[in-house]
């Protein structure tokens, strides 16, 4: 136990996290400078998810470094004023007025660059208005693009509804042209990426990189990843480094749709490419995931969710799956109500090699925007970033259960022609589930209660061991009761979600992580606790006592061992395809997990 | 369903393909589920098993999208019979058909029937609009009906910038690029539809009348593999069910 920090009733995070809580005449010293190189490091496209070294940090120190993070603040400021000009040349006074309204200012010069961004973007916004809206050509529109029909893709940008969305995502390329915007069209948001694109460029020129901007009430986020920059504006108030994962798990969504390296081959062709050509129709995919992200806590613990049933279940199913297999086939997974069931994966070829838990969250994201027509038997290609970002896996996607469709079986394999084959295996595998009469056993699997647990005042939990046998070559897991009331509507949901993503953001600040926090809210009591064995974070009444909280996790801890074998996939089972690897021609020579998947690039234009 | 299903093997393969949104899935969903309804982005492409008869004629829905261009000529390898769709709405689907499409039925079998499909017929024709009881009792009639189905009358509600004319000179192309046998394949105004998934209009028409063409190919590979057993219960329903399509 390393430190129990106690903050009053009240249910925003810490002002020092939020980073606009600064003195105003705090003017930008040499030691910001000092932390600014820590922070905004040019040289480092891939910051590290959690850094081993925690750095020892005080309250002001952190404010300071919030502050630092907006960048070389006076640089900007003075640069904005030039920048401004060829941008935005007929800028009005009551622009400005609007702007001023929308972020509250200070003297400092963070918030300066705050207001400057919004400014530009409310700017571009305005141009837009007159323009992009107005049924006029865009430069975008040359390649025929066809218009989307989706509720948010047609929402007007200029709207008060359009800037109340809790969370923007964009995405462009190096060249500014806009590829994917979560609300409003692309088309018409193409100045105001382009504005982004500026800003980018602009703090490249200086051989630096621009990770974030903060205003009162929104948090910009910029992420460069190869070719594309992905941008997320959110009033969340979730962590920089949270929102940084968000994106990351969207780039990794687009590139398990295209492939790194064909995303950096067509970059490289070809500079201003509409990248839009190629993921035109996959939007829907996007949004499902940024939705997901939102309301799924697998995606904030970077773990996946099984559904508990009783481990001979378990391995049952994973016998079934075991002993149907053909030739090139990787992984065999099933997923039962969104969760997993079971996964099964080869040995020879993948080796030590697994799956990690955020490619099987873009998997399950991408079973859920495909399952329109749900009669038929899918076969596409897909990357999992985390396993090769370069080559294509091909998945058979088919549903079990027509038409109730909650239980679907994912086959991957290493061959774009095995679909016969795969289909064969598929099945075999339902005529083995049959036979068991395993379909109404998987209908008859629940979520638990949290009542289940036997721990008053205990609302709900999250839990994620480190120690599973085996845990290197495991996928990361984490276990939680169905939310319950008080949190039965979304509205509830969401505002537990948020005060879980605040405690998972102190527990692991780059600047103070913390080991335990115990959090008193309005209407409830949290508590998040650290181990090398585990991370767990509780929610209960409010009237808990510590003492008493304590005590609870005790026995809630004691509950998880017992109930290990059913929440958790314990040891993976694991089969051979490729007997003899160099028969065949695809895959495994010398069985190397590079070449298992080294089976060429869809060609592209 | 009968036992046999379990080892159902596709005496036939069959291909849609055409640009995105133009409306395969869906044409594919009014056939084989009757019904119409708003469908996602294809991924890939979807495997269906559609009974027609005793036999198992599989077909493979394709993305329109370039994403998943690469995947086309797979999907196509040993096809008997090409669907092109286009939106009749769309000049660019049609072009896309020549531009990007032909050149994946390469793969697809030598004596490979195509058919060219403008979908959304509901928005510029009157005549397709509200004709979905009709083609249920069509489905019902025998099959000289269906062939006869006349072209819908053109009272345009939304433009038309495909015309019927477009699409028949497209398909001689196509026989004449593939230098196919004018005289094997059929005549180009059999296998140009104008269709509706929305209403159904002239939907079964296009799969029953190309299951009628491609009935010679799907003997012609049944004796060609031809089992040292004979399965009796092909052989009854053959008989049963031979001059009537399915339902």
């Amino acid at each position: 136990m390393d430190r129990i920090e106690t903050t009053d009733a009240s249910l925003d995070p810490d002002p020092s996290q939020t980073g606009f809580a600064i003195p105003n005449d705090t003017p930008p010293s040499e030691s910001h400078a000092d932390h600014h190189a820590e922070d905004v490091c040019p040289e480092d496209p891939s910051p590290d998810r959690y850094p081993d070294t925690q750095r020892a940090g005080t309250a002001s120190e952190n404010a300071a470094e919030a502050q630092a993070r907006v960048l070389d603040a006076d640089v900007q400021k003075e640069e904005a004023v030039e920048f401004t000009e060829p941008v935005c040349p007929d800028m009005s006074e009551s622009d400005s007025g609007k702007v001023s309204g929308d972020c509250a200012l200070t003297d400092s010069g963070q918030d300066n660059s705050g207001e400057f961004v919004v400014a530009l973007l409310t700017r571009a916004k305005l141009e837009e208005q007159g323009v992009g809206t107005e049924g006029t050509p865009s430069p975008l529109s040359e390649d025929g693009i066809p218009v989307r029909a989706s509720p948010h893709r047609e929402e007007d940008i200029s709207g008060e509804s359009w800037r109340q969305h809790r969370k923007h995502v964009f995405v462009l390329s190096e060249a500014g042209k806009p590829i994917y915007s979560r609300y409003g069209s692309e088309e018409a948001l193409s100045s105001t990426m382009g504005v982004m694109m500026a800003l980018v460029s602009f703090v490249q020129s200086g051989d630096n990189v621009i990770r974030s901007v903060y205003s009162d009430e929104h948090t910009v986020v910029f992420m460069q990843q190869g070719p594309l920059v992905l941008v997320s504006v959110s009033s969340s108030r979730q962590s920089e480094q949270q929102l940084r994962d968000e994106l990351l798990y969207v780039y990794n969504q687009i590139v398990s749709m295209l492939t790194q390296a064909s995303i950096t081959r067509i970059f490289e062709n070809k500079k201003n490419y509409d990248l839009r050509r190629l993921l035109a129709g996959s939007e829907k995919i996007l949004d499902g995931l940024l939705d997901l992200v939102d309301s799924d806590p697998s995606f904030l613990l970077s773990a996946v969710h099984c559904l508990p049933v009783a481990s001979s279940f378990r391995d049952a199913l994973g016998h079934i799956l075991q002993k149907s297999i053909t030739p090139n086939l990787v992984f065999s997974i099933l997923i039962a109500k969104n969760q997993l069931l079971t996964i099964v994966q080869e040995r020879t070829v993948l080796g030590d090699a697994r799956l990690n838990a955020a490619d099987l969250h873009l998997l399950l994201n991408l079973v859920g925007a495909s399952s329109a027509f749900q009669a038929g038997e899918i076969w596409t290609p897909i990357c999992l970033p985390g396993f090769n970002p370069d080559c294509y896996f091909y998945a058979y996607i088919s549903y079990l259960d027509p038409p109730e469709c909650t239980v679907c079986l994912l086959l991957l394999s290493t061959d774009k022609e095995a679909f016969y084959a795969v289909a064969e295996c598929k099945r075999k595998i339902e005529e083995a589930m049959q036979a068991q009469n395993a379909l109404s056993a998987i209908a008859k699997a629940q979520f638990y209660s949290v009542s289940q647990v036997g721990v008053s005042d205990l609302r709900h939990f999250m839990y994620k061991p480190f120690d599973v046998p085996d845990n290197h070559r495991q996928l990361t897991q984490f276990t939680s009761p169905e939310m319950e009331a008080p949190y039965s509507n979304a509205e509830e949901r969401t505002r537990l979600l948020d005060l879980y993503r605040d405690m998972h953001s102190r527990v692991h600040s780059s600047s103070r992580p913390l080991k335990l926090i115990y959090h008193v809210a309005e209407r409830e009591t949290l508590l998040a606790w650290v181990t090398g064995k585990f991370e767990l974070y509780t929610c209960f009444s409010p009237l808990v006592t510590k003492a008493c909280a304590i005590n609870a996790i005790t026995k809630l801890l004691r509950w998880v061992k017992k109930e290990e074998e059913r929440l958790f996939i314990r040891y993976p089972p694991k089969y051979t395809t490729t007997p003899n690897p160099s028969k065949s021609s695809r895959a495994g020579k010398g069985g190397a997990q590079m070449d298992a998947a080294d089976n060429g690039f869809l060609p592209l234009p | 369903m009968h036992a046999q299903r379990k080892m159902r093997k596709p005496d036939i393969k069959m291909v849609i393909l055409g640009d995105m949104n133009v409306g395969k899935t869906s044409l594919l969903h009014r056939y084989t589920e009757r019904s119409f309804k708003d469908t996602l982005s294809t991924v890939g492409g979807a495997f269906f098993l559609k009974q027609w008869g005793p036999y198992n004629i599989s077909i493979w829905d394709t993305a329109g999208r370039e994403q998943f261009h690469g995947l086309g000529s797979m999907y196509c390898r040993g096809a008997a019979a090409v669907i092109l769709t286009y939106d009749v709405t769309s000049w660019q689907s049609l072009v896309q058909l020549e531009e990007r499409f032909l050149s994946l039925t390469d793969s697809a079998n030598g004596d490979c029937i195509f058919a060219i499909v403008g979908n959304k017929a509901d928005l510029t024709d009157a005549c397709a609009r509200d004709v979905a009881p009709k083609a249920v009792r069509l489905e019902e009639g025998d099959e000289s009906d269906h062939l006869e189905c006349p072209t819908p009358p053109h009272t345009p509600t939304v433009h038309k910038q495909v015309m019927r004319e477009d699409a028949l000179a497209l398909y001689n192309r196509i026989i004449h690029s593939k230098v196919l046998e004018k005289r094997t394949s059929p005549p180009a105004e059999d296998v140009c539809f104008e269709t509706s998934a929305k209403t159904g209009y002239n939907v079964d028409t296009l799969f029953e009348t190309l299951f009628e063409l491609l009935l010679p190919s799907i003997i012609c590979t049944q004796t060609q593999v031809e089992s040292p057993t004979v399965c009796l219960e092909d052989y009854e329903e053959m008989k049963k069910k031979k001059p009537v399509c399915c339902t």
